[in-house]
């Protein structure tokens, strides 16, 4: 028999390489799906530093009169605990981070409670985001209308919608009445984690509130304020990952988008600019994304320009689009029923909703 | 596991395998794994028990395969899941070396 032709039929069509059209030779993914502990290791400790540095001198502006200043050094301290949170987070759902598993489990843990979602419910929803990315009604990953407006922006990026999602999710699987988007991700005998986890993610934030009620200022100036000034920076960077593209195709190459951005932004982020390389071989660690973009360069699009850049023509489209204005943007990567012309906005001529989420 | 109607299929030569290496095997319209791990033989499914993804295309970590799609890992030894997404073992098949053949029990 054929290796490709019986079996082949029992496993189940995912969104991946396979489904791209992209291959590379099997050992090549092997060699860059190796594991270790010592690049997650430095990265840690790089961002631990990090975090001191930008929390001490966000100590020394307390000592200034200077709102600005201090506002300054908090949205700093922000970025640096908030993006990274997402990144560590995201990281070791998948597991790839460290080679050793408790490490991954004990971020996990770390990173998913500063991003404000519950560990478990993290690693099994974004598997379904795998299975079926950007596919309306199975990607559990979907958390803003598509084609955006502004008000979709607004809702993302200031984070109310991550919020009230998640303090959803928290609720209800606290309490065990699953949602069928949930039940439909989790397996049967592993919904009782994502309740005990719930229930422990309340308990750690509750002690938290408590904290700060009581006078512990700290909570709040170090931790509370900086992340809700560092969420949008965050979401800065995840908003990169889909929007604009196509919806419910099998390629990854329509669906999904890397691009470009400092050495800095691609140490906040984890390497994840990479993007399309990580939805085509998610067994892929971080610190391998680099040499697997340019593997498989010359089967992908070229990565979009600029994190500021995209971002400000994402902006520039959604704001367009909600003006009743045409949406084609000079250098974002669209799929084509995003595109409006100006000459058909004119004409009252608008891309319908195909994806519309229920806050 | 075997059974009583269980039966040595032939898989390939023994140097098909390197040291900490796996490759597929099909037969009677089932898919399976091979690994060889510091000198000795392991056998298992070849599909992953939460997704049906094929396991060739993942991660050998000692003794433990990871799936490509999700990271969900199961010991080869023994076929338990070991982390990730998966809650299912995977069924693990005896595997024997005759003169440079290599048999796996199905
Ligand atoms: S398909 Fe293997 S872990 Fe999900």
């Amino acid at each position: 028999m054929s290796p490709s032709s019986l079996p082949q039929a029992k496993i189940l069509p995912a969104t991946t390489a396979a489904s791209s059209n992209v291959s590379l030779e099997r050992q090549l993914v092997r060699n860059l799906a190796q594991r270790s502990d010592r690049p997650a290791l430095l990265w840690l400790a790089s961002w631990l530093t990090a975090l001191a540095v930008s929390g001490y001198l966000l100590y020394l502006t307390t000592a200034t009169s200077s709102t600005l200043l201090f506002l300054a050094a908090a949205l700093l301290l922000g970025s640096i605990l908030t993006v990274p949170s997402y990144a560590i987070s995201h990281e070791c759902a998948h597991g790839t981070a460290f080679r050793t598993r408790w490490l991954n489990e004990t971020c996990l843990w770390i990173g998913s409670l500063l991003y404000f979602e519950e560990p478990y419910h993290r690693r099994y929803s974004h598997t379904r985001h795998h299975t079926y990315t950007w596919h309306v009604g199975k990607d559990s990953q979907m958390p803003f209308d598509t084609p955006m407006t502004l008000k979709g922006w607004l809702l993302e990026i200031s984070g109310i919608a991550l919020v009230i999602y998640e303090t959803k999710v928290f609720a209800r699987n606290a309490l065990g009445k699953f949602s069928p988007q949930t039940r439909g991700f989790t397996p049967e005998n592993t919904l009782g984690k994502l309740k005990w986890g719930a229930r422990a993610c309340i308990l750690i934030y509750a002690t938290l509130i408590i904290l700060l009620v009581r006078g512990e200022t700290w909570v709040w100036t170090y931790l509370l304020l900086p992340r809700l000034l560092g969420g949008p920076v965050m979401l800065l960077f995840t908003l990169l990952q889909h929007v604009e593209l196509k919806e419910n195709s099998p390629s990854i190459l329509e669906s999904t988008r890397s691009f470009t951005t400092s050495a800095i932004g691609r140490w906040l982020y984890m390497n994840m600019n990479n993007h399309i390389e990580h939805h085509l071989y998610p067994q892929v660690p971080f610190y391998a994304l680099d040499k697997l973009r340019q593997a498989v360069e010359n089967q992908v699009p070229p990565p979009d320009k600029g994190f500021w850049r995209t971002n400000l023509e994402v902006l520039s489209v959604v704001v367009r689009r909600s003006l009743g204005m045409g949406t084609k943007a000079r250098g974002l990567r669209q799929a084509a029923h995003m595109v409006v012309s100006a000459a058909e906005a004119k004409k009252g001529k608008t891309s319908p909703f195909a994806h519309k989420t229920t806050l | 596991m075997a059974t009583q109607d269980s039966e040595w299929i032939f898989v390939d030569t023994v140097d098909a395998l390197d040291e900490e290496d796996f490759m597929r095997f099909d037969h009677g319209g089932e898919t399976y794994i091979l690994y060889k791990v510091k000198g000795e033989m392991f056998a298992t499914d070849g599909l992953c028990t939460h997704e049906a993804q094929h396991l060739e295309d993942g991660v050998l970590i000692g003794h433990i395969i990871e799936c490509p799609l999700h990271q969900g890992r199961f010991d080869i030894r023994s076929g338990k899941c070991a982390g990730g997404p998966v809650c299912e073992h995977l069924n693990t098949y005896r595997v024997k070396i005759e003169g440079d053949k290599l048999f796996i029990e199905l």
